[in-house]
C-alpha cells in the first residue's frame, strides 16, 4: 500500500512538473506567434496569442500546485 | 491639465488610502516590535492576500510608465514583459515554497539569511544582502518616476512651475507613506496594495475598452503610429524601431526578446521585495496557489503594454503628450489617454490608483531592504542587538531608505532613472547563485559564489557600458554573433561558470 502511494507521489511530481514547462514551450517558440495574422478585435496574433497563453499558464500551474500540494494544509 | 472634480476624487482616494496604511497598525493586531510581525505582517497572509501582495510587486510604476513608455518609443520588444510574467510565477512556485518552509523552521526574514545558514559564510550572505539593497534603488527611483509623472500631467497648465510643486507632492506623499510604513509595517502595505489593485482593474479595463471604441480600435492606433514613427524617420530620429503590430522577425530581435523574458522571469524573484512578499504568506500551500494565478493578473500588464500603443489612435492625449521632450513622452503615455478620455472624476481616480502603484510598491522595497541591512550587515558586525532593536533599526532604515531613492529622482532626470533600472535587473540577477542554487545544493565552495558574484556583476556593469559604447544608457542588449542578448544572461553565465569552476575541487571530494 505505501509502495502504491509512493509511486502515485512520484508520478503526481512527473506529471505537475510537465504542466509547469508547457508554457516555457509556447513562449520560447517565438517563430509560432511572432506575425500579424489572425488578428481579434483589430489586435495583431502576436500580441492577442501572448496574452492568451497568461490563461492558459494559470489553468496549468493551478492543476500542478494542486497535484503537489495535494492533501496538505499548509 | 485635470479638472476640480478630478482633483477632489484623487485626493479622496489618497485619504482612504493614508488611512489604511495606518490602520493597518491594528489589523490582525500582532506584536509589531517583533520584525517578522512587522516585515512579514506576522507570516499570515492567506492565499487570496498574498496574491494582492505579491502581485503588488508586479504591477508597480514598472507596468504603468517603464513597459507602456517602452511600448510607445521602441514598440513590441516591450511585449517581451508578458512572456515573463507568465513564467516568472512558475520560479515562484518552485522556489519560494521551499524558502518559506525552512524560513518557518529556521526564522530567516531574507533570502541573505538563508544563503548565511547553508554556505556558513556571513561574508557571502552581507554581498547577496548589499546587492539587494544596490539593485532595489533604482526600482524605488522609478516608482517616484511614475508618480511624477502623474503629477505633471496633473499640473501642466495650473502652475509654470510644474517641478517645483509636483517635488513638494511627492515629498509629502514620501512623509505620510514613511510614517505609516513605520507605523504598521507590511501590514499597511497590504491594505494599500488591495485598494491600490481594485482602482487599477477598474481603470486598465475602463480605459482598454473606453479607447477603442472612441477613437477606431487597433487598426487606427497602428496605422496612426507608423505615420508618427515615419514623420520622425525624416528627422534621422529612429522610433518604434521594434516593430508596431509585431516584433520586427529578425532572428537579432526575436533572440534579444526571448533572453529579456527569461532573464527577467529569473531576476524577480531574487528582488528582495518579492521574496519579503512571499515570506509573509500563511503557508506553503497558500503561497504555490497565489502564485499559480498571479499569471491572470498579467492579463492587465498586457492591456497596459497595449495602451502604449494605443495612445497614438487619440488625437488629444497626443497633443496633450507633444508637451513634453520626446525623449520622456512615453512615460506620460498611459497618464495623459486618462486624462484625455474619461470624465474628470474618473480620471482623477485612475491617476490615483497609477500614483499609489509607485507607493505600495516604494514601501515593500524599502522594507525588504530595511531587513537586509539590519539582519545581514548590521547584526554580524553587533550580534548581541536585542529583537526589539534589530525592529527599531530596521523602521528607521525604511524610511531612511525612501529619502535617499527620493533625493536621487530630484537630482537625476526621470529618463535615467529609466535606464538605471535596466542595471537593476541585471544586477539582481546575479545573486542567483547563491539564492536559488543554495535551495538545492549546498555543495558549491562559498568563495566561488563569491567570485561569481563579483564577476557577474563588474562583467554586466562593463558589458552595459561597450553597449552603450560608454555613453548614456539606452540599451541592455549585446550584440554577440548576430544576436542581441540580454546582458543580464551573459553575466549569469560567466557568473555560473566562475561559481562552478571554483566549486569543483569541493563537489568533486564529497
Amino acid at each position: 500500500m505505501q509502495e502504491n502511494a509512493k509511486r502515485d507521489g512520484v508520478f503526481y511530481k512527473i506529471f505537475a512538473t510537465i504542466l509547469l514547462i508547457i508554457p516555457w514551450i509556447a513562449y520560447l517558440w517565438i517563430t509560432t506567434y511572432d506575425k500579424a495574422q489572425p488578428t481579434l478585435f483589430g489586435i495583431t496574433f502576436f500580441y492577442w496569442y501572448q496574452t492568451a497563453w497568461l490563461v492558459i499558464s494559470s489553468i496549468l500551474y493551478a492543476i500542478a500546485a494542486y497535484l503537489i500540494y495535494r492533501g496538505e494544509k499548509q | 491639465m485635470i479638472g476640480i472634480l478630478g482633483w477632489i476624487s484623487f485626493i479622496i482616494f489618497f485619504l482612504l488610502f493614508t488611512f489604511l496604511g495606518f490602520y493597518g497598525a491594528k489589523w490582525r493586531r500582532g506584536d509589531l516590535s517583533k520584525l517578522h510581525e512587522w516585515a512579514l505582517a506576522g507570516r499570515r497572509l492567506g492565499a487570496f492576500l498574498a496574491w494582492f501582495l505579491i502581485g503588488a510587486d508586479v504591477y508597480t510604476a514598472y507596468t504603468f510608465v517603464a513597459v507602456p513608455s517602452g511600448m510607445f518609443a521602441s514598440g513590441a520588444l516591450y511585449f517581451y514583459a508578458v512572456p515573463y510574467v507568465a513564467t516568472t510565477f512558475m520560479v515562484a512556485m518552485i522556489t519560494m515554497p521551499r524558502l518559506w518552509q525552512w524560513s518557518r523552521e529556521k526564522g530567516y526574514v531574507t533570502a541573505a539569511d538563508m544563503v548565511e545558514d547553508r554556505f556558513k559564510s556571513k561574508l557571502l550572505a552581507g554581498l547577496v544582502a548589499i546587492t539587494g539593497i544596490v539593485a532595489e534603488l533604482p526600482y524605488i527611483a522609478l516608482q517616484i518616476v511614475g508618480m511624477q509623472a502623474v503629477l505633471g500631467v496633473m499640473l501642466l497648465g495650473i502652475t509654470s512651475n510644474v517641478k517645483l510643486v509636483s517635488d513638494i507632492a511627492l515629498t509629502v506623499s514620501f512623509i505620510i507613506l514613511a510614517a505609516f510604513t513605520f507605523t504598521s509595517g507590511l501590514r499597511g502595505a497590504t491594505l494599500g496594495a488591495v485598494l491600490k489593485d481594485i482602482l487599477i482593474f477598474i481603470s486598465v479595463i475602463s480605459l482598454i475598452i473606453i479607447i477603442p471604441l472612441k477613437f477606431g480600435g487597433f487598426s487606427s492606433a497602428f496605422t496612426e503610429a507608423q505615420s508618427f514613427a515615419s514623420a520622425l524617420s525624416a528627422k534621422h530620429i529612429t522610433w518604434l524601431s521594434t516593430g508596431i503590430t509585431y516584433l520586427k522577425p529578425l532572428p537579432a530581435l526575436e533572440a534579444g526578446y526571448t533572453t529579456l523574458w527569461i532573464g527577467s522571469t529569473f531576476a524577480l524573484f531574487l528582488y528582495p521585495h518579492s521574496i519579503n512578499g512571499s515570506l509573509s504568506a500563511s503557508g506553503k500551500k497558500q503561497l504555490a496557489i497565489s502564485d499559480a494565478f498571479l499569471p491572470i493578473y498579467g492579463i492587465g500588464l498586457a492591456l497596459l503594454a497595449l495602451l502604449g500603443l494605443l495612445a497614438y489612435s487619440d488625437k488629444a492625449a497626443m497633443s496633450l503628450l507633444s508637451k513634453f521632450p520626446l525623449s520622456s513622452m512615453g512615460i506620460y503615455s498611459i497618464p495623459a489617454l486618462a486624462v484625455s478620455s474619461l470624465p474628470d472624476w474618473f480620471a482623477g481616480v485612475v491617476l490615483l490608483g497609477i500614483f499609489v502603484g509607485g507607493l505600495v510598491p516604494a514601501a515593500i522595497m524599502a522594507i525588504a531592504q530595511a531587513n537586509l541591512l539590519t539582519r545581514n550587515i548590521i547584526k554580524p558586525f553587533k550580534p548581541e542587538i536585542k529583537p526589539e532593536t534589530e525592529t527599531r533599526i530596521s523602521k528607521w532604515a525604511s524610511v531612511i531608505f525612501k529619502f535617499i531613492a527620493l533625493g536621487f529622482v530630484f537630482i537625476v532626470p526621470a529618463t535615467y532613472a529609466i535606464q538605471l533600472q535596466l542595471l537593476g535587473g541585471i544586477i539582481i540577477l546575479q545573486t542567483l547563485p547563491p539564492v536559488f542554487l543554495g535551495l538545492v545544493t549546498n555543495k558549491l565552495n562559498k568563495y566561488a559564489l563569491m567570485a561569481g558574484l563579483i564577476s557577474g556583476i563588474a562583467s554586466g556593469i562593463y558589458l552595459v557600458e561597450v553597449a552603450n559604447k560608454f555613453g548614456p544608457l539606452s540599451t541592455s542588449l549585446y550584440h554577440l554573433g548576430g544576436y542581441l542578448i540580454w546582458i543580464g544572461i551573459l553575466a549569469l553565465a560567466i557568473n555560473l561558470a566562475v561559481t562552478i569552476i571554483f566549486s569543483l575541487p569541493k563537489i568533486i571530494k564529497k
